[in-house]
């Protein structure tokens, strides 16, 4: 109920605002034309939007104190012996690992074409691939543009969002490689989509059908 | 496209839907007539302690807007001002001219400078567009092309061209640019390093510490207040590569999150901006390869 509310209260401003624009703006540009120009010959020519405005300047600690270090990002598991292990995944093998599978992801799009045989193991690899890859790089998007110290809230918002989005396109991946042709033929069929399509390079056009396709369809 | 506006609109900070739209950047003025301040303003024509002379026939005159904000008047909005300088009377670099302007034109206007040689990291600026020192950049000798000079991007602004460069600072003592060892050396005397190792810090140690690279770098536009950003990093590897140091393992678990280091996504402003032509964006590359190799450097 509140929020429908903010909302109305919302567009109401926007017409409010936007009409006293539109009233005011004859106006203040008779008053006066040249200086007007002046006074508001921006860098750019369209209105600001901020997404994020910069804040005031805030200075944590002293001037003089170093500026705080975040924690390193691994898990440390000990051992029996007292001795202690990292764990595989802290940031550099992540990053790592995400590196080497935007390396693997070349020869995986490449071998299907070029053996051209399909092969079920080889599309799955391929979906699972891109699956990974395109989730590490929205994760490293966000880490980018929503600063965890600035807005806590929407980058869990955003996390969630985008392993809500990862989790669906791996099942929507599922459904289609096992119940469809698979992402390699799909691809390969839309390729060759304009074989039977007349307004490619074809100018004959006693040759078509109702339906604008050829009369005897290519296999 | 108005659609995206909207949808955009939903991801914004509550705070920022209600507010108007108001211009922050600064606006193009003539020289004299600033934004509506608060209180009045001497004209530079009225601050001249030297009567400018007749331009004489063959005079290279030089157009200059340089930006200007004065926090004794926050409410008025920065402004580019406007000066000309005939070019014959003038040093060859943009430091002679901003030097010029302040002894006999304006002496409001506010820049940092010392050692003008380009070894005190001064004096660093945004001269038509580039990140550099003002006393190693020439003035363009094409009259016809107007110069623009702002302070470095993405800081606060103390004054006209002075930036605040706490964080920059803070950022640096955070990465202990200090040698740090746990054993003295054999023979009690100096830390000695073999030739071959003392030229690994070559292209390291000469950094000034300007911040022209990390001014220039837009991951630490958005993320400075995590991000370390090339100038940092550089640092940083400059203790790294050092043969001497004995805390590498710590140095590098400092950088073992997704802030301080892996913010960088070559963009490479940073080597191409250096006025003191080193390149940051090669010493972060090798962080990286070290940490994740896991040579012992």
């Amino acid at each position: 109920m509140a929020s429908t509310t903010r909302l109305g209260m919302l567009c109401a401003r926007q017409f409010q605002a936007s009409s006293r624009r539109v009233l005011l703006q004859p106006q203040s540009l008779r008053q006066s034309s040249t200086t007007l120009s002046q006074r508001i010959a921006p860098f750019s020519t369209t209105t600001q939007r901020k997404i994020l405005p910069p804040g005031p300047q805030v200075v944590r600690g002293g001037v003089n104190e170093a500026a705080p270090v975040p924690p390193p990002q691994y898990v440390i598991i000990p051992r029996n012996n007292g001795t202690a292990v990292l764990s595989a995944m802290n940031t550099t093998s992540q990053l790592f690992s995400e590196r080497a599978i935007s390396v693997a992801l070349i020869p995986l799009t490449l071998a299907p074409f070029a053996a051209g045989s399909l092969n079920p193991t080889t599309d799955a690899l391929l979906v699972a691939g891109i699956l990974v890859h395109s989730h590490m790089g929205f994760q490293q998007i966000i880490t980018d543009y929503i600063p965890q110290w600035r807005m806590p809230g929407y980058r869990k918002l955003f996390d969630y969002a985008l392993l809500l989005a990862t989790l669906l396109v791996g099942i929507g991946f599922y459904e289609f490689e096992t119940n469809d042709v698979g992402l390699t033929e799909a691809i390969k069929r839309i390729w060759h989509a304009g074989a039977n399509d007349a307004t490619v390079g074809k100018s004959d056009l006693n040759a078509l059908g109702h339906d604008g396709k050829l009369k005897n369809l290519k296999e | 496209m108005a659609s995206l506006r909207s949808a955009s609109r939903l991801t914004t900070p509550a705070r920022s839907l209600f507010r108007p739209a108001v211009r922050t950047y600064a606006t193009i003025s003539e020289s004299g007539a600033p934004t509506a301040p608060t209180r009045n303003l001497v004209p530079p024509e009225e601050t001249k302690t030297v009567k400018e002379p007749a331009p004489s026939k063959d005079a290279k005159i030089k157009t200059f807007h340089i930006y200007r904000w004065n926090p004794d008047e926050p409410a008025s909005k920065p402004r580019m001002q406007t000066y000309t300088l005939d070019l014959n009377k003038t040093g060859p670099m943009v430091l002679d001219a901003l030097i010029r302007i302040k002894n006999e034109v304006d002496p409001t206007l506010t820049f940092r400078r010392s050692c003008r040689e380009g070894i005190c990291g001064s004096c660093a600026m945004n001269i038509d567009g580039i990140n550099t020192l003002a006393c190693l950049c020439r003035i363009p000798t094409d009259t016809a092309k107007e110069s623009r000079v702002y302070p470095l991007p993405h800081t606060y602004v103390v004054k006209d061209l002075v930036p605040d460069l706490t964080h920059f600072y803070k950022q640096y003592k955070s990465i202990k640019p200090y040698l740090q060892r746990d054993t003295k050396p054999e023979d009690g005397r100096e830390n000695r390093q073999s030739r071959d190792d003392r030229k690994k810090l070559d292209g390291l140690y000469e950094c000034i510490l300007c911040a022209c690279c990390s001014t220039s770098c837009p991951s630490y536009w958005w993320n400075s207040e995590q991000y370390l950003g090339p100038a940092m990093l550089l640092q940083s590897y400059r203790w790294l590569a050092d043969s001497r140091d004995e805390r590498k393992a710590e140095r590098k678990e400092a950088l073992e999150n997704s802030m301080s280091l892996y913010r960088c996504h070559t963009i490479l402003n940073c080597s191409r901006t250096c006025p003191k032509g080193l390149n940051p964006a090669k010493a972060i590359a090798e962080i990286k390869k070290s940490m994740a190799i896991g040579s012992s450097m």
